[in-house]
């Protein structure tokens, strides 16, 4: 039971990541039947909410793949039900599949009951869609539930009554369609075309769909250098707040006689002495909290270098600096990254061909064809070129030597062939 | 004089490595060390010299071992191949032990004689290596 309670916290936690899967099979082997079907119908249930608002992007494509995967569903579920028929586990992820599939199945009969209805403002909102589309894929859409402070403290109340699964949604929408206001002039008709078409996929199309536009006439109408203010505003606000201090009558101190225990509540840690204090004193005023002075402008660091590389200069730099400072290897484990940096150890995981990156980018046919060589300042006919050809044959087959290596061989035998010419030549006689 | 060039050429051959290891004052100390006897030594020198004349070699024998190229010519590369050092061929390389240079008993795949295996294994140096029994 103990070790069951830490196995469930550490679960809880992530500390062990396990696959939803394998966790009914290995709980609860009599509820074999249930559990599955309570987990794959949770994790179907939970698709039309995450469907509806995150992939609408995905909407198009996801119809197209939805119905590929059931096709190939059933085929894997034969195949695997035949293969596997012995364990549990894949039998419970078969029934899982096909639960999954009936959900599905049901999802794809909702999703052409409901474009009837679309296909009236399809025409109208096919470009908005695709703008929106477009954008959403260009961008990176933020999903945050943090609304921005802004100013004047009115609009918040009109935000507050929005429900709360909406905003996501809305946030994201809201994201969205402000970097795509930003040309205003072509986008405005398309925009509102596309808040339409966007809300109508929501549960609460028309309420949805006004608030939509709401945001979007705000956003307008707020000047973007406004928008860029805001951020002064919020490090003036932080800077004019006064820094509270916290009445906890110092909590951290305990009796100096008590023993603390690590983290793991293995061992114990050691007498600290009045450093947590002092702590605690340093870290009241900080440099982020106190009023910007504004002595260096903002545009100081812009002229970074754009080279090419590091010159041989910043190289030299950069050594004389490795050289200076302390470099003894502190263990093993230095020490053999040392050895590695220096060629004395192999690098892991093991390569074969360590040293011959460049050989692998060398055709082939200049390790086979090697006759070419041959032909230059070689005899056409006799025991020479006989011997030679053997040669060739032999370097042709053979995977270890490099281009390079195998024409000095060649090399090297020609120019002791021209130097035996007059042997060659009484041995013919 | 002749004893002068050996002690400096043969210890020569001494292992120095440079700034590999540094003090902490940050000075560079010539870590010296040497090779168990002058026998290693040699061993060593007979090594790099193999490793040198390998190509050559090689292709001399090509020459030599052959039924095709004239008798004249596989002579003529006989007495070229016996000009080339000693130390050249391999065969007069000897497998020592790299910690005790004893050259019989050394296992092949630790570079160890048989003595000093046993003296690691028993102290548990040798990974994978356990004391069998059956």
């Amino acid at each position: 039971m103990y070790r069951r309670l830490i196995h469930i916290y550490q679960v809880r936690n992530g500390l062990i990541h396990i696959q939803n899967r394998r966790l009914p099979s290995t709980k609860c082997k009599e509820r074999e039947s249930f559990v599955p079907v309570i987990w794959a119908t949770g994790r179907a249930s939970q698709r039309p909410l995450g469907t509806s608002s995150i992939s609408f992007s995905e909407n198009k494509e996801s119809s197209t793949s939805l119905s590929e995967d059931n096709k190939k569903r059933p085929e894997e579920n034969e195949a695997s039900a035949e293969v596997n028929s012995d364990r549990q586990e894949n039998t419970k992820i078969n029934e899982g599949n096909e639960i999954s599939n009936a959900m599905l199945t049901s999802q794809l009969e909702t999703e052409p009951v409901v474009k009837p209805e679309d296909s009236k403002k399809f025409d109208k909102t096919k470009t908005g869609k695709e703008s929106l589309l477009e954008l959403l894929g260009a961008m990176k859409v933020e999903v945050t539930t943090i609304r921005k402070i802004r100013p004047p403290k009115i609009p918040r109340i009109n935000e507050r009554p929005d429900p709360q699964p909406m905003e996501s949604a809305h946030s994201m929408f809201q994201h969205a369609t402000a970097e795509g206001s930003q040309q205003r002039e072509t986008l405005n008709p398309t925009l509102v075309a596309a808040a339409s078409a966007a809300a109508s996929t929501l549960p609460n199309s028309r309420q949805a769909e006004s608030e939509l536009l709401q945001q979007l006439r705000k956003h307008e109408a707020i000047p973007e250098t406004q928008r860029r203010a805001d951020g002064q505003n919020i490090g003036d606000i932080i800077a004019d707040m006064k820094v509270g201090k916290r009445q906890n009558g110092r909590s951290n101190a305990r009796p100096s006689s008590q023993i603390r225990f690590d983290d793991d509540g293995q061992g114990y840690t050691q007498d600290r002495g009045i450093t947590g204090e002092l702590d605690a004193v340093r870290t009241r005023k900080s440099p982020f909290t106190s009023k910007r002075l504004n002595i260096f402008t903002a545009g100081a660091e812009q002229d970074s270098l754009s080279d090419l590389g590091p010159t041989l200069w910043d190289i030299n730099l950069a050594k004389q600096i490795v050289q200076t400072t302390n470099q003894m290897p502190r263990n093993g484990f230095e020490e053999m990254i040392q050895w590695t940096k220096e060629g004395k150890l192999w690098q892991y995981p093991i390569n074969n061909e360590a040293g011959l990156e460049e050989e692998a980018n060398v055709p082939f046919h200049e390790h086979v064809f090697l006759e070419k060589h041959l032909d230059e300042s070689f005899p056409r006919q006799g025991p020479v070129r006989h011997f030679m050809e053997l040669v060739i044959t032999g370097l042709a087959k053979n995977h270890h030597l490099t281009v390079q290596q195998k024409q000095e061989h060649i090399a090297w035998f020609r120019d002791y062939f021209q130097q035996k010419d007059n042997v060659l030549k009484e041995a013919e006689v | 004089m002749a004893a002068w060039k050996l002690l400096s050429t043969g210890m020569g051959l001494l292992q120095s490595s440079l700034p590999a290891c540094r003090s902490p004052l940050g000075v560079v100390e010539q870590v010296r060390s040497y090779y168990v006897d002058w026998r290693m030594l040699r061993d060593v020198k007979r090594r790099q010299m193999a490793f040198e004349y390998a190509d050559t070699r090689l292709r001399i024998n090509a020459i030599r071992k052959n039924t095709i190229l004239p008798k004249e010519l596989q002579e003529i590369a006989d007495k070229e191949i016996a000009a080339l050092p000693r130390d050249s061929c391999p065969v007069r390389i000897r497998n020592r032990c790299v910690m005790t240079s004893r050259p019989r008993g050394v296992k092949r795949r630790w570079r160890l004689s048989r003595i000093v295996f046993r003296h690691l294994a028993d102290h548990n140096q040798m990974s994978g290596i356990q004391r069998s029994m059956w």
